[in-house]
């Protein structure tokens, strides 16, 4: 009866990919909940395409992909505030004009790969099914690093996001407090590209956190409930791919963006009631 | 109570004062040259009209605008915390942010905390404390979304007791408050005062102000006149503060 649950599971591949996408809900909730508070969500957009010239020049280089993709977000990171902070542009201006040259730079690169090996295009679509032990680590020494930084500055990070004057009059240093989430949002962003591909990856780190807003009335309750949906989301899209053969990254993030409508839906009706 | 005992502050009354503050906006001077003293253990009034640089004044001597000229000091209250308590004018805050009056009010630890430290006993109980002198013990519970406008006002005021600065300046915090409200946050403010902290209001309530105050601050673009409400309120500073159009003004050479 409940073989349709358990088969998948005596393939490793299968076994780690649910274990990958668990920890990735996890990081994503924690991560998402501030993105979703501060309205960055355009900047996880930006940043999973600023992320392409340091994959292919790490590919070029015959480096390590995650590390060249980690590098060039974290630069991209600090560039689009820099260039806020320089230009007084919006916050988006500025994104969007280091994303696109940063973008831009991954195409020239791109054009001077001699083939377009299999190897770049699935970091560039992602596959939680290749996902190896190794990047299970990673990522569980991931969820616990950011996950631990965030909660340790988190009462400086909500002052900051809920009242930045406020914050400023009591002297935290704003700025640096957004840079450094910033940077977080592109680490995190790397890891989830390499489960769901670049595109895809920005549904991860919000989607759950949006749906989690919907119901939460405070930040703990929300990290709570989006961590709960993305860990729900990715085990029914892993399971629906294997039955339906359908492409698993995409499944996952359909699944997700079918769950939050659903979540709205229902607070609706219980706002009716 | 936490009392501020009246050791070290006595002796040096002065909390703050702000000497010759100019503030210059853009296209536009909002502060030329203000100066005013404000004491421990006294409620003072910043009045005047629409424009005139109240909040300015306010955000200058908080460090929240930058300085064109002038100076800002904070005398006696190095001991204390550094910064002064704020609440700032009207509600420019997410409301449907995921945070409870209880959040809020503890928010008011963050500086005294310090980095990766939680709150304790003695922080939950400031918090309690404030939050029943704001009479929101209550609905502690609730998520802000759901306060009223004048109960929100009291989250932020709670949050500024939860401060246990030496300084609190508030902006307009009677602006949108009914009357039983704006009577239990006068003495309240006046209580604060009387413990000892240096308090400073803006407000557009004349008749209030003299009632509650010990010192008033008429400001436009500068300071016009400051002292007891006896010395300030005579017919001639009254006209040089409010009828000189200050919309005209905004335009004019800064
Ligand atoms: N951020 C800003 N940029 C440019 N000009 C500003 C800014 N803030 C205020 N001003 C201008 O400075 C002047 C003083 O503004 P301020 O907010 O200090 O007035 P106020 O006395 O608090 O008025 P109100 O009673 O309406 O609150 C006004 O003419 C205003 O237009
Ligand atoms: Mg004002």
């Amino acid at each position: 009866m409940t073989e349709w649950l358990t088969d998948p599971l005596a393939f490793g591949f299968f076994v780690r990919a649910l274990a990958a996408l668990t920890l990735v809900s996890v990081l994503c909730a924690v991560v998402g909940s501030w993105v979703v508070l501060r309205g960055l969500s355009y900047v996880g957009d930006a940043m999973s395409h600023a992320v392409l010239p340091g994959i292919v020049a790490a590919f070029l280089a015959g480096g390590n992909v995650l590390l060249g993709a980690a590098l060039a977000a974290v630069l991209s990171a600090l560039g689009m505030n820099v260039l806020q902070a320089r230009s007084g542009l919006k916050q988006d201006s500025a994104t969007y004009i280091v994303f696109v040259g940063m973008f831009a730079l991954g195409i020239v690169l791109l054009s001077r790969t001699p083939t377009f090996t299999s190897d770049l295009s699935h970091f560039l679509i992602g596959n939680p099914l290749g996902v190896t032990s190794t990047d299970l680590w990673v990522t569980a020494g991931a969820v616990l690093g950011v996950g631990g930084l965030l909660l340790g500055l988190q009462k400086e990070l909500l002052l900051a996001s809920f009242d930045p004057t406020e914050a400023r009059a009591i002297g935290l240093p704003v700025r640096r407090l957004e840079q450094l989430l910033l940077v977080l949002i592109g680490l995190v962003v790397v890891l989830v590209t390499a489960l769901v591909g670049t595109t895809l990856s920005v549904s991860l780190l919000i989607t759950g956190a949006a749906a989690a807003r919907l119901y939460a009335r405070s930040l703990g309750q929300m990290m709570l409930f989006a961590a709960l949906f993305g860990v729900l989301g990715g085990a029914v899209g892993l399971y629906a791919s294997y039955y339906l053969g359908t492409a698993a990254g995409a499944t996952v993030v359909l699944v997700n963006t079918v769950m939050f409508v659903l979540l709205l839906l229902a607070r609706g009706r219980l706002a009716r009631s | 109570m936490t009392h501020l005992s009246c050791e070290p502050h006595c002796y040096q009354p002065e909390a703050l004062h702000a000497r010759d503050l100019s503030v210059r906006y853009e296209h536009h001077t909002a502060l030329h040259g203000a100066s005013a003293s404000f004491r421990l253990g006294e409620f003072s009034a910043v009045i005047g009209p629409n424009g005139a640089g109240k909040s300015t004044l306010l955000k200058a001597m908080l460090g929240l605008v930058p300085l064109s000229g002038g100076e800002v000091d904070y005398g006696g209250s190095a001991d204390l915390q550094p910064h002064a308590a704020y609440v700032p004018q009207g509600q420019t805050l997410d409301w449907a942010f995921p945070v409870t009056v209880w959040d809020v009010a503890m928010m008011g630890r963050t500086g005294r905390l310090g980095w990766w430290h939680r709150p304790g006993p003695a922080d939950r109980a400031r918090a309690e404390q404030a939050l029943r002198q704001t009479e929101l013990w209550e609905l502690r519970g609730r998520h802000i979304a759901e306060l009223s406008g004048g109960q929100r006002q009291r989250a932020l005021l709670a949050r500024m007791l939860v401060r246990d600065a030496a300084v609190l300046l508030l902006d307009e915090p009677l602006t949108g408050v009914d009357t039983t409200t704006s009577q239990s946050v006068l003495a309240l403010l006046r209580a604060q005062a009387d413990a000892g902290r240096a308090v400073v209001m803006v407000t557009h309530d004349l008749e209030q102000a003299a009632h509650w105050c010990d010192q008033l601050v008429l400001v436009n673009r500068q300071v016009v006149a400051s002292g007891t409400p006896e010395q300030v309120y005579t017919p001639a500073n009254i006209e040089a503060t409010f009828s000189v159009s200050h919309l005209g003004s905004a335009h004019g050479k800064a």
